[in-house]
């Protein structure tokens, strides 16, 4: 259920290249993803077999301009993880161990801002958990034109649970992330994407209540362009990194380790 | 309600997407093409008061919601005999508010009652165009039950497809075959009709439609058979006997394009009727109260986008 962090905020870019191979409103993402583990908002899901997660997203701009709100649009995507261990052909007997479906607005304010709205249905196709529906809302700056190679991207994002619980617990939690995502290069790339995740109420309940903190991650991220610039096909990248994630008291039960690190390598298409 | 639980019942998803493709007209385009690129994107969401796949009922209350899309590869288009090639990747899903979804019993889908998620499927098809308009492609095609109201059913098929508006011009019947074949099955496993033995299937089918700039109308027709244990029947002393016909279809479908091409691609509503005339073994799976019932109706009404 890790997606909603990843997409919260972003508007479908910005069109107009003259080599683009679409210049129109809609954009498509994808990513085909493999993993060790998978630890949502630090709560541990799987880490024995492989891990698959696929990924899609259609991007709408429905504008693009000047003044102080310079675009807005709409996401709507599906994110999947695919378990051969417990979480799945193992332990459940199914693969498919998560389907997320979620839509967003995003608005780009002012210079630099960004502000997301997203709702996600996180469900569970192997019934390894019982479905859950959020509501989040993401708050962003771009300080690349201010800092250059020293911005960090910070972000605020602030998820809600309508029904279900990511911790199965016994109300449903107000969760609360920080986090930056510095980087450099704009083709190759490397990015050190960091990470803390707060309970602001009842998100990670365990044996001795609500524990407010969760997680904190950092983690290196490499990006490497299959070509060049845009080609017919649009923009295809190998991606992979390491992230190193420091738990809670109330994840670390549930994993048995204070901490855990997680390599992940895949492909990525933007159209 | 005897039918749903380990009677697989999933999609057509091909004929959906093929549905919209025949559908479809080139209508002239208001706008410079927004997407002159080598990926195509197109997506579909329908409501039907029921939903058979290939003849076999999937539910019997409630209604039916049929997300699906499709990411479309222009792999190569040349002039020799060899036109094009395609590759396509696409889901397609079906939500049921009824008897196998939402509504469900608990005694007929175990823990996964209540669920509206009943099909999921998610097929990969490698496609040529050849000269004179005639097509061939291979579709890889798993199907699966979030809400575990089917096992999960394997398949790889073979279409054959000749369009002859060229040559007919709005007489055109666009006709085509497909075949395919399940595997990776058991006795009551992975299979459409939940029998013994894994099936293949064929399939007679035919598009002829007229287009004009405002509405396209399409007949599509199909005959549904099977070549080798795909319609399985079980008897009283639990013997299968597999039946050939499995059903015949007739539709009429409208195609209303929705302010044609835009910078946010081309949309339209279509909507109609499809009537479906069921062999012995689709009879049974339709049974009622009053016992096998070979006829079915089935109404329905979307929205497709292509981009």
């Amino acid at each position: 259920m890790a997606v909603a962090s990843c997409l919260g905020t972003a508007p479908a870019r910005a069109q107009g290249s003259s080599a683009d191979p679409n210049p129109g409103n809609i954009t498509l993402t994808a990513g085909l993803d493999v993993t060790n583990a998978y630890l949502f908002r630090g709560i541990p899901q799987d880490d024995t077999g492989v891990i698959l997660q696929p990924s899609g997203e259609l991007g709408i701009a429905l504008r693009q301009g000047e003044g102080w709100l310079k675009s807005v649009g709409v996401n709507v995507g599906v994110w999947n993880s695919l378990h051969t261990g417990i979480a799945g052909l193992d332990g459940l007997g199914k693969l498919w161990y998560e389907a997320d479906f979620y839509a967003g607005l995003a608005l780009s304010v002012g210079k630099s801002a960004g502000i997301g709205v997203t709702y996600t249905s996180y469900n569970s196709p192997n019934n390894g958990f019982l479905t859950v529906r959020e509501v989040s809302f993401k708050f962003s700056f771009d300080d690349s034109a201010m800092l250059g190679r020293a911005s960090v991207r910070p972000y605020v994002l602030l998820a809600r649970e309508l029904d279900g619980q990511a911790d199965a617990g016994s109300a449903e939690g107000t969760y609360l992330e920080l986090g930056a995502a510095p980087g450099i290069g704009s083709g190759l790339r490397v990015s050190v994407p960091v990470r803390l995740g707060l309970s602001v109420s009842d998100y990670y309940e365990g044996a001795d209540g609500d524990e407010s903190f969760g997680f904190v991650s950092v983690a290196g991220v490499v990006t490497v362009p299959l070509s060049s610039g845009p080609t017919r096909f649009g923009s295809w990248n190998v991606h992979g990194g390491v992230e190193f994630v420091r738990l809670g008291d109330r994840n670390e039960a549930i994993l048995g380790d204070r901490s855990k690190v997680i390599g992940s390598v895949g492909i990525g298409l933007s159209y | 309600m005897f039918v749903m639980h380990g009677v697989r019942r999933t999609a057509c998803a091909m004929a959906a997407l093929a549905a919209l493709a025949v559908s479809a007209p080139a209508f002239a385009q208001e706008a410079k093409d927004p997407n002159p690129g080598a990926l195509t994107i197109t997506g579909t969401v329908d409501f039907l008061n029921q939903y058979q796949f290939r003849g076999i009922r999937q539910n019997s209350t409630g209604i039916a919601v049929w997300p699906a899309v499709d990411l479309g590869f222009a792999a190569f288009s040349g002039e020799g005999g060899l036109k094009s090639v395609g590759i396509n990747f696409g889901t397609w899903n079906s939500l049921h508010t009824g008897d196998t979804g939402a509504d469900t019993d608990e005694t007929l889908l175990g823990c996964a009652c209540g669920k509206l998620w009943y099909e999921s499927d998610f097929y990969a098809t490698l496609g040529f165009g050849f000269g004179g308009g005639v097509s061939f492609s291979t579709t890889y095609t798993a199907y699966t039950s979030p809400n575990n109201g089917f096992s999960t059913v394997k398949e790889i098929a073979f279409k054959l497809g000749v369009d002859d508006s060229a040559k007919l011009g709005k007489a055109a019947f666009k006709p085509y075959a497909l075949i395919a074949q399940e595997f990776d099955t058991g006795a009551n496993l992975g299979q459409a009709d939940g029998g013994l033995n894994k099936g293949t299937y064929l399939e007679l089918g035919a598009a002829p439609g007229y287009s004009a700039s405002k509405a396209s109308i399409a007949f599509p027709i199909k005959v549904g058979l099977s070549l080798k244990d795909y319609y399985e029947l079980a008897d009283a002393f639990g013997d299968y006997q597999d039946n050939k016909f499995g059903y015949f279809s007739i539709a009429g479908i409208a195609t209303i394009p929705l302010g044609g091409t835009t910078n946010f691609g081309s949309w339209n509503i279509h909507g109609g009727v499809e009537y479906q005339r069921l062999g012995d073994t689709t009879a049974f799976f339709n049974s009622d109260e009053d016992g096998p019932r070979k006829d079915q109706i089935i109404g329905s009404i979307g929205f497709g986008f292509s981009y």
